[in-house]
């Protein structure tokens, strides 16, 4: 059986790539936009309506003490994806280390609810497929929106999936005997749930502040992911950031449009 | 000749580096230390009235950030085509609103301490840029770059690039983005901000 929720993401990145080929192939960049503004704009209605309540009710509902378990719980279960990705990066300490951390969190953190290894010298350091695809140089491609997931670009996505595939959740629903299918379904769904719950609780205010003073959200959102991406760096193993790229120029008429 | 080439290059190099000593290192990152203490150590973490907190941003903002700079360079191209009369309304909104945003981002540095990492020279000699990094609870520390100019013997912020994310950079793609779309232009964009101050 394979995951709901991987089930989801292919589902939405197939109707994605539909809109970028076509965007490609008509050789149409503002296409692109089109599609990426109307499902900016899906999202925010999702957001408004349903995301955002939901998130402000769990936030209600519980106290910090166990926001932080749910958020280490979820946490922990992105350590295998990062155990793999900083080998294939070729950093076998930090693999190790974050192998460490998983074992430790998983079994005296109970689940990885209590981050035990970080006071023990093992702090968290993430990484992802994302991060090993821009190391082998793979192209990083346009930005894109994806339905409820949200900015993104298709190398952004493979990542997603893939680190999706190094969840220990999506292992347990590929072995899990428990229970008839139902069941099995709505411990799994529920639980994705949960983290996106708590993905969306911690950014509450962080969403409020950028959309409250701008005139262009979509704008102002497409610019900051754009940028933020750059700190992973590329193949050379340096980082792309480069201040020349802070450096403005009234009189430069090409460096914007 | 070949020794002629050399002088003058090394003539060259001398002047090339005097214009990058323009702003001074320490001076700059001494600056920064004294915005981020009285801004962000003092202010925020003081138990002073939401009304004296404001009253004292503003006054800190205005001295210390180069707001007339970053509102033309956040205009982009359409600064030029505007009229002096909208060029004025626009700085003078832009000014209140920056006030009203920035206040809010400092207060996201509410209890947290600033590391100084040095500095960076910028491509314009006027420039220079001032990195440092805020430890966070969980996770790596945030990097905050701060890009110092100096104007008329004065050091002034003109952009503050957080995790890589400038500030400045993205108030352009917004505002630009915003005039393009919008069937009243400049005037759109002044009217729409306006209705942001609180």
């Amino acid at each position: 059986m394979r995951s709901l929720k991987t089930n989801i993401i292919i589902m939405l990145i197939s109707a994605v790539l539909f809109h970028i080929t076509l965007a490609w192939a008509t050789d149409d960049d503002s296409a692109l936009e089109t599609y990426n503004r109307a499902m900016f704009n899906f999202n925010t209605a999702a957001d408004d309506y349903v995301i955002k309540p939901v998130a402000k009710g769990y936030r209600a509902v519980t106290t910090e003490f166990i926001r932080e378990r749910v958020r280490n719980f979820f946490g922990n279960l992105k350590e295998p994806a990062t155990t793999i990705n900083h080998s294939l990066q070729g950093n076998f300490a930090d693999s190790g280390k974050s192998l460490g951390r998983f074992v430790i969190n998983s079994t005296l953190g109970l689940l990885g609810t209590f981050d035990v290894a970080n006071g023990w010298g093992l702090p968290k350091n993430k990484t992802g497929f994302d991060t090993t695809l821009a190391k082998w140089c793979v192209p990083d491609g346009p930005f894109i929106v994806l339905p409820l997931f949200g900015p993104s670009t298709p190398r952004a996505t493979v990542g997603l999936v893939a680190d999706d595939v190094a969840d220990p959740i999506y292992w347990a629903d590929y072995y899990a005997t428990f229970g008839n299918d139902l069941e099995r379904y709505s411990f799994y769904y529920g639980l994705t749930t949960l983290g996106f719950i708590s993905l969306r609780e911690q950014n509450i205010e962080l969403l409020d502040k950028l959309t409250a003073n701008s005139v262009d959200v979509y704008s102002t959102v497409k610019s900051a992911y754009i940028q933020n991406r750059l700190k992973i760096g590329s193949c050379a193993g340096q980082k792309t950031e480069n201040n020349d790229s802070y450096d403005f120029d009234f009189d430069d008429e090409d460096d914007f449009e | 000749m070949k020794k002629l080439y050399a002088l003058l290059f090394s003539a060259f190099m001398l002047l090339a580096d005097n214009a990058r000593a323009d702003v001074n290192p320490a001076d700059a990152e001494n600056f920064v230390k004294n915005v981020t203490q009285t801004g962000i150590e003092e202010l925020i973490n003081s138990n002073a009235s939401t009304a004296e907190k404001k009253e004292r941003f503003t006054k800190l903002f205005n001295q210390d950030l180069d707001l007339d700079f970053i509102g033309k360079f956040v205009l982009g191209r359409y600064w030029r085509t505007a009229t002096p009369k909208q060029q004025e309304e626009f700085i003078s909104v832009y000014r209140k609103l920056n006030i009203q945003t920035w206040s809010e981002r400092f207060d996201d540095f509410k209890g947290k301490h600033f590391e100084f990492l040095g500095t960076e020279n910028s491509k314009s000699e006027d420039q220079i840029f001032v990195n440092t990094q805020v430890p966070m609870d969980e996770g790596k520390p945030a990097s905050v770059k701060w890009r110092v100019k100096k104007t008329g013997g004065n050091l002034r912020i003109v952009d503050i690039i957080i995790e890589n994310v400038s500030l400045a950079q993205t108030a352009r793609s917004e505002y630009t983005s915003y005039i393009q779309k919008s069937p009243n232009g400049i005037d759109g964009l002044i009217q729409e901000l306006k209705a942001k101050l609180k």
